[in-house]
């Protein structure tokens, strides 16, 4: 009986006691340098071993994070933060002001090379300063006193407290301008053992603000590149949460694994994109309109694509706070009413059985866009007659097309939001956004948008709303479904909470007991 | 035999040379390039980008500046694997390309020889028949099918072994070993049996057999030897892309090689990781012909590498 106590502390040793999560990451992170990862595996990771002004809780809200509250000032356009006095780095230093304002000056120097700076940019002077026209202290972020912290913006920007929470925007430890990789972090856990494309070990950080409550020893981040792979090890028994689930086997899995199939809604949207920058789409509202009513958007989402998505008549994805979805164009028409109305449009576009529409149908490489492509030309032919070519380019060779305008027509397209927020999916239809690879230009829109911008609360949402119905009956685009996360959970991990964001931080989470 | 072999290495410079310098222009012809993505950067930090990887200079510069830097053993940063260099990612990588594929090789001679063997002694019978036909659906099916099989039968059901990942233990490595050596086993296997059956049938042996030795000793001290070229002239370059990283075996095992490194890469534009793997592969590939040639003097009397030949 005495050599029990030294079995327990053995056993606990050997860590076959401890609480470890064994997590799927997706593919290998990019970089674990706050600046240089753009991946989301990358983001994922980070936000686990680090912490930004705000955070997330479980449900994936935006809530205090190294920040124990913020005020805000000027109609929006200033933030002053008040950080906790128990933040501390994982060798023990305290997170101070001074830290954030080191890592935004590293975010934004043209030297560092961040590809995601540009997030920063509703922060006065931080566009000025990434492209080196003013110097990197001319950036609005100021440090008060050692614990507090004032940003000022350069218009209201609602989403804001969202853009703290992403890693560019995170503190650096004095330590970390030499070796960003090895200097000490500030989030729930810290790396204990990194191999490439097998494992990524992260163990409990004790000097976390919240370490108390932090339930789980540590977390086995597994990168697995092929869903298929993933979905192996989670039936044999290594993997507790899966990051994804291989395509087309969700009926399986809803049969098979039941309850351990968690899918929810996600903020991103999947379209069809309409070239108005040449024929046949400029100048045709009529043409557009027909062939997005002749898409049976359930029959793409239930069997083509088939893993919960859901039909969308819409850019912006239920589930966001405050913005209700809206009928749109389309969408209240049974599906005899909706084909007649495609045909007759379609013959007020100038289009006829006997004079057909020819068009491309563009996407990347991927035998999931390869299904959607030819289930919509098929319903195309059918309904209409158009004939529809499908052309198939490598994803760095898509990008540019898309972007150039010349050769597309009809695209793949769409979009997965940074924040929360309808204007993170609106504003790529704004006629300057470079991102408006439809080259759309609609100075209503525009017009509607600026106004939005303008206001804040339930009113800017509103507005939101205005432009998007508005957006919809002028079709640039053709929304199809709108994007669903997908995870398998084993019964014995606890804390997991579906969100929109798609965000589950390890520290809410446990596990009630693990392999040896 | 010194001098064939200096000779051989020297000639290496100059295939190596032609391989970096196709597969540098070949990279640069495709279309796109490796800061394209759907949020294209700005324009000044595009600038600075193409800049730090001179990619800014013109091309026949930036050839003769790799040249520069691979004449150094440098290949450079990696532009998807942002924290590391190339030489890192080999580093890490090949060892485990390396180690799976000398395994998957060795097993499959072994098993392939003994089995061809067994089959061309007993040649025309049900044994022969049944190895053979095993052996034609190994070379068939191919191993992103068994994989599966293997993962779903001895990991998740009777889990017996891990379904993937790996901890350089010897579990984890049973599986990728074991698909990896299957259809080269089977590869092995005919062809041994193929080269035994013709040579029993040659003079030297009819010979040997006259002498009155016994089968055993025939097949062992004068057979076995003729009987392996054919093998080993497939092994070389068989081992050089066995080591060197299959994409399909290190993507359905979660396996850390370089063999996936050489797809996305491509996919990605990497250039200086693909450059890198290319370059590694064409040298092992130099390497494993020239021992193969070696060993191929040493089984064969009759190809010997001196002034006059």
């Amino acid at each position: 009986m005495r050599c029990r106590p030294v079995l327990f502390a053995f056993l606990f040793s050997q860590g076959l006691w401890a609480a470890t999560l064994h997590r799927g990451l997706g593919p290998e992170p990019d970089s674990l340098d706050i600046h240089q990862a753009q991946g989301l595996s990358a983001i994922n990771l980070l936000r686990e071993i680090r912490e930004g002004l705000t955070s997330y809780d479980a449900a994936g809200n935006i809530v205090p994070g190294v920040a124990a509250s913020w005020q805000v000032l000027d109609k929006g356009k200033t933030y002053r933060f008040e950080l906790r006095d128990n933040a501390r780095w994982s060798n023990g230093d305290a997170v101070t002001a001074h830290d954030f304002i080191r890592g935004w000056h590293r975010a934004l120097s043209p030297a560092t090379l961040a590809r995601t700076a540009s997030l920063l940019t509703p922060v006065v002077n931080a566009g000025e300063v990434m492209v080196g026209k003013v110097k990197a202290t001319a950036i609005g972020i100021q440090a008060l006193s050692v614990s507090t912290l004032e940003i000022k913006l350069t218009m209201a920007t609602p989403w804001f407290p969202e853009i703290l929470a992403h890693p560019v925007s995170f503190p650096l430890h004095a330590d970390a301008i030499e070796q960003p990789n090895q200097a000490p972090v500030n989030g729930a856990f810290v790396v204990d053992k990194m191999t490439m494309h097998a494992l990524i070990r992260l163990r409990k950080n004790p000097h976390f603000h919240a370490a108390g409550s932090v339930a789980l020893d540590g977390i086995d981040y597994l990168p697995i590149e092929d869903p298929h792979a993933e979905l192996s090890r989670y039936r044999a028994g290594e993997l507790d949460m899966t990051e994804t689930i291989p395509a087309g086997r969700h009926d399986w899995l809803q049969t098979y694994l039941g309850d351990e199939l968690r899918i929810s809604p996600y903020i991103g949207s999947f379209w069809l994109g309409l070239n108005l920058g040449r024929e046949p789409f400029a100048d045709n509202n009529n043409l557009r309109r027909a062939l997005s009513l002749a898409i049976d958007r359930s029959v793409i989402a239930r069997l083509v694509v088939g893993a919960g998505e859901l039909p969308a008549w819409s850019i912006v994805p239920p589930g966001i706070d405050g913005y209700s979805a809206r009928e749109f164009a389309g969408s209240e028409l049974d599906s005899e009413a909706r084909l007649l109305t495609a045909k007759e449009l379609y013959l007020k576009a100038g289009y006829s059985e006997d004079k057909p529409l020819r068009t491309e149908l563009r996407y990347n490489t991927s035998s999931q866009h390869r299904k959607i492509a030819l289930a919509v030309s098929s319903m195309w032919r059918q309904v209409l007659g158009v004939q529809t070519q499908l052309l198939n380019e490598e994803w760095k060779v898509f990008v540019n097309s898309r972007r150039q305008g010349v050769v597309t027509q009809v695209f793949r397209g769409g979009w997965i939001a940074d924040y929360a927020d309808p204007a993170s999916f609106l504003d790529l239809f704004r006629s300057d956004n470079e991102l408006n690879t439809t080259f759309y230009k609609d100075k209503t829109f525009d017009l509607l948008m600026d106004q939005a911008a303008a206001m804040d609360g339930a009113a800017r949402l509103a507005q939101l709303q205005r432009a998007e119905v508005h957006l919809m009956q002028d079709m640039p685009v053709i929304p199809l479904y709108f994007y669903v996360s997908r995870h398998l959970l084993k019964p014995t991990v606890s804390g997991y909470q579906p969100n929109i964001r798609d965000i589950h931080l390890s520290r809410y989470m446990g596990v009630k007991s693990t392999k040896p | 035999m010194l001098r064939h072999s200096l000779r051989r290495l020297l000639g290496l410079i100059p295939t190596l040379l032609m391989l970096i310098t196709v597969a540098f222009f070949m990279m640069r012809v495709a279309p796109g390039g490796p800061f394209d993505s759907e949020k294209s950067l700005p324009p000044e930090i595009e600038a600075n980008l193409n800049a730090k990887y001179h990619l800014d200079d013109p091309l026949l510069k930036q050839y003769f500046h790799y040249l520069g830097q691979v004449a150094v053993l440098d290949f450079g940063p990696s532009f998807q694997y942002k924290d590391w260099t190339v030489n890192e990612l080999i580093a890490q990588g090949f060892p485990v390309s390396m180690t799976v594929g000398v395994l998957a090789m060795s097993l499959a001679f072994i098993v392939g020889t003994l089995l061809g063997i067994a089959a061309a002694l007993r040649q025309n019978t049900r044994i022969d028949y049944s190895l053979m036909g095993v052996a034609m659906l190994g070379i068939s099916i191919p191993n992103f099918v068994i994989a599966p099989i293997l993962i779903l039968v001895l990991a998740v059901y009777a889990g017996w072994l891990p379904a993937g990942g790996w901890d350089g233990g010897f579990a984890s490595m049973v599986l990728p070993v074991l698909t990896l050596a299957l259809p080269a086993t089977a590869y092995i296997a005919r062809l041994t049996r193929g080269s035994m059956i013709e040579v029993l049938h040659s003079n030297f042996i009819r010979t040997a057999r006259a002498k009155g030795l016994p089968e055993s000793v025939v097949i062992r001290r004068h057979a076995l030897r003729p009987v392996l070229l054919p093998v080993i002239s497939f092994m070389g370059p068989a081992m050089a892309g066995m080591i060197s990283g299959s994409v399909v075996i290190e993507r359905i095992f979660s396996i850390p090689g370089l063999g996936s490194y050489f797809v996305q890469g491509a996919l990605n534009r990497d250039y200086t990781l693909v450059m890198g793997v290319v370059i590694l592969y064409g040298v092992l590939i130099i390497l494993l012909n020239f021992v193969v040639d070696l060993i191929y003097a040493w089984l064969n009397p009759k190809i010997r590498y001196d002034e006059t030949s």
